[in-house]
């Protein structure tokens, strides 16, 4: 056991949060199929032609919400630049299960490396400034007065998960085969830190960003954030 | 505050108005607020009360209090409120009545969120609350009235129509024309409004069609959908649904009204839980299937000034006739321009949803009307086509507000005006 007391915490309060995870939007979506159907379909004219079509602008309007940058392009663009940032980013720690060998045979394992220094750093500064936007954008008005405290509870989960990324992104000597380590022990069911771990600072902002993921999950089904799959259902409507 | 049994009726309300949509809408707002501009209301007034969002979220403050969690273990976080919060019901009432129904907030918002139908629940529980607007019961009473005492109306009603019927036969040049009503074994029933202005240009168009046509004793408006309540909406549909089952119609053709179609092809299977035994057409598109099929034909170019035509909200994006109506502007108006925007994305006149029937809404209706103003005023159009009672009514008054000098026509008036005899 070479974890201090918190990181443990930390490291334990993951397989909480996978399970509060999964029960709870288990628990959101049983609510939102079992609720009673409205008889009639008040979509939106035009509707689409066929099922076909409707699959299709179901899926545009979810992913692109064209018709937004009309009203407001500026929150459009964050909004856009945010979600693709944090997809990316979400993609890029799939190398912390297993190294991506299927770039790293094509390029190199120098040129990988520089790759995720060079995209992961990219998408965390655009996620910092899309956060700066939304929080400023909270700030004012009119947006001030229809806000309430989970919007800023979930920009402030986000800043810390995001600036503390960036963090371990930009400065120290511990780099992706170092984490992968931790994150897979914490898969394992074993969580330890890997010896360049255990004396580095580092191990704080990587504790800390962990303890942020794990309230950002745990908080995810009881928040506005379940739009990530709702988004889908709401959209159909519209086309119904 | 409101007595318990009241209380408890107000969360029995909530509780039964909740279904997948709402629910969805309620979970998914991310309060972006990039509905704020799609709002007419906000973007003239810029009062945050207007944006969608806001109105939204006074109900999921309710919904909160009484179906989530951490809003019950954390009501000042989560600002949850009960239902016997004045201030939020005094709000509820102030943003809910306002909204004209449009849905343009819709259309831009990126999880379509259908603000309309969040507020429907709002009108639900301010009618249980007996804090509904007054002007729209009254109204919606009197409809209720007239189709339980309908043989106290009747004689009155068929001598007022007999009346016009030499006006008819010279307009159609038709020495036999009639209004038929009360006839039984017509095609089709025609539910007008109260008024010759409706019924007139329509028995032109019904009789140079050859269509077996009645005409209804009962006019199309609901101000029981306005004043969302679904109970007295259904006794006012139930007139018409009654005498078509009554003279055993085929079709029912509403007038150039734009909710009063919804009500009668989309609400009325949802409230009484069976489709009417039926079929229900928009005059717009009748008249456009006549002119189409060569049933009726129309003077082309006739008219050379200028003309636009405006989307009403409930015949355009809630009622799916666009191209219809223009395709009929079109064959009779040499210069048709259309505003912008337009369609889908039309902007709302300003007085839907029953705003032209309430007084204390006068004002802010010509003000938030103003958008409207000057899409026409941009246009350089003469004349206005426009096949909604409700958009015609804010089109009147948006006319001499802003001194628009803009002749309004229902769409029907246009036709039978330029109808080859």
């Amino acid at each position: 056991m070479n974890m201090d007391p918190f990181s443990f915490i930390v490291a334990i309060l993951v397989y909480v949060a996978v399970i509060v995870f999964i029960v709870g939007m288990t628990f959101r979506i049983i609510v939102w199929v079992k609720a009673p159907r409205m008889q009639i379909s008040l979509g939106m004219f035009p509707k689409p032609k066929n099922k076909f079509v409707r699959f299709f602008k179901i899926l545009k309007d979810s992913f692109l919400f064209p018709q937004a940058i009309e009203v407001d392009k500026w929150m459009w663009i964050f909004a856009i630049l945010f979600h693709l940032a944090l997809l990316v980013a979400l993609a890029g720690h799939f190398r912390l299960i297993k190294e991506f060998t299927f770039i790293s045979n094509i390029i190199g394992q120098q040129n990988l490396n520089t790759l995720g220094a060079v995209g992961g750093g990219t998408v965390g500064i655009i996620m910092i400034f899309a956060l700066i936007y939304y929080l400023l954008r909270r700030f004012s008005s009119p947006y001030k007065e229809i806000s309430v405290p989970e919007d800023f509870i979930l920009i402030i989960l986000l800043a810390a998960i995001i600036g503390l990324g960036d963090h371990m992104r930009f400065f120290g000597n511990i780099h992706t085969d170092e984490y992968r380590k931790y994150f897979v022990s914490i898969l394992l069911f074993r969580p330890a830190f890997p010896e360049s771990l255990v004396g580095s600072p580092t191990r704080w902002v990587l504790s800390w960003h962990v303890l942020s993921v794990d309230l950002f999950v745990i908080y995810f089904p009881f928040s506005k954030l379940v739009h990530a799959i709702g988004t889908f259902f709401a959209n159909k409507v519209r086309s119904e | 505050m409101l007595e318990i049994e009241k209380q408890q009726a107000l969360v029995k309300i909530l509780k039964e108005k909740v279904n997948k949509q709402l629910l969805y809408y309620l979970d998914v707002c991310a309060r972006c607020a990039i509905c704020r501009d799609a709002c007419h209301q906000y973007k003239t007034t810029k009062d945050y009360k207007y944006i969608p969002a806001y109105r939204a979220e006074l109900i999921r403050r309710l919904y909160k209090k009484y179906f989530s969690v951490l809003g019950r273990i954390f009501p000042k976080l989560y600002e949850s409120r009960a239902v016997d919060d004045e201030i939020l019901l005094d709000e509820l009432y102030q943003v809910t009545y306002a909204c004209t129904g449009c849905r343009r907030c819709m259309y831009y918002c990126p999880f379509s969120i259908d603000t309309t139908h969040i507020l429907s629940v709002a009108k639900a529980l301010l009618v249980a609350a007996g804090r509904e607007n007054q002007m729209l019961r009254e109204l919606a009473d009197a409809s209720i009235m007239k189709g339980e005492n309908i043989d106290m109306f009747k004689d009155i009603f068929i001598s007022i129509i007999k009346e016009s019927e030499p006006e008819l036969r010279e307009k159609t040049g038709d020495p036999q024309a009639e209004i038929p009503i009360d006839k039984e074994g017509a095609e089709v029933l025609y539910v007008a409004l109260s008024g010759m202005h409706s019924i007139m240009p329509a028995a032109v168009i019904l009789n140079k069609a050859k269509v077996n046509w009645t005409l209804s004793m009962f006019e199309a408006a609901n101000y029981g959908y306005f004043l969302g309540d679904s109970a007295r909406a259904k006794k006012i549909a139930d007139r018409i649904v009654e005498e078509a089952k009554r003279l055993k119609v085929k079709e029912v053709i509403i007038t150039e009204c734009g909710h009063a179609y919804r009500v009668m092809n989309f609400f009325y299977e949802a409230w009484a839980r069976e489709k009417p035994p039926f079929k229900v057409t928009a005059l717009v598109d009748a008249i456009y299937g006549f002119i189409k099929d060569g049933k009726i034909q129309v003077k082309s170019n006739a008219v050379k000034e200028i003309v636009t035509y405006h989307d009403p909200c409930q015949v355009g994006r809630n009622g799916g006739f666009f191209e219809e109506p223009r395709y009929v502007v079109s064959s009779i108006a040499q210069n048709f321009k259309d505003l912008n925007p337009n369609r889908t994305k039309a902007w709302c006149c300003g007085g839907g949803g029953g705003l032209v029937a309430i007084p204390e809404l006068e004002e802010f209706r010509l003000k938030t009307g103003k958008l409207k103003a000057d899409q026409i005023k941009e246009t350089g159009a003469k004349i206005i086509v426009s096949p909604c009672e409700n958009c015609r009514l804010q089109l009147d008054s948006l006319n001499i507000k802003y001194e628009l000098g803009i002749e309004i026509k229902s769409l029907m008036e246009f036709v039978a005006d330029n109808i080859v005899v």
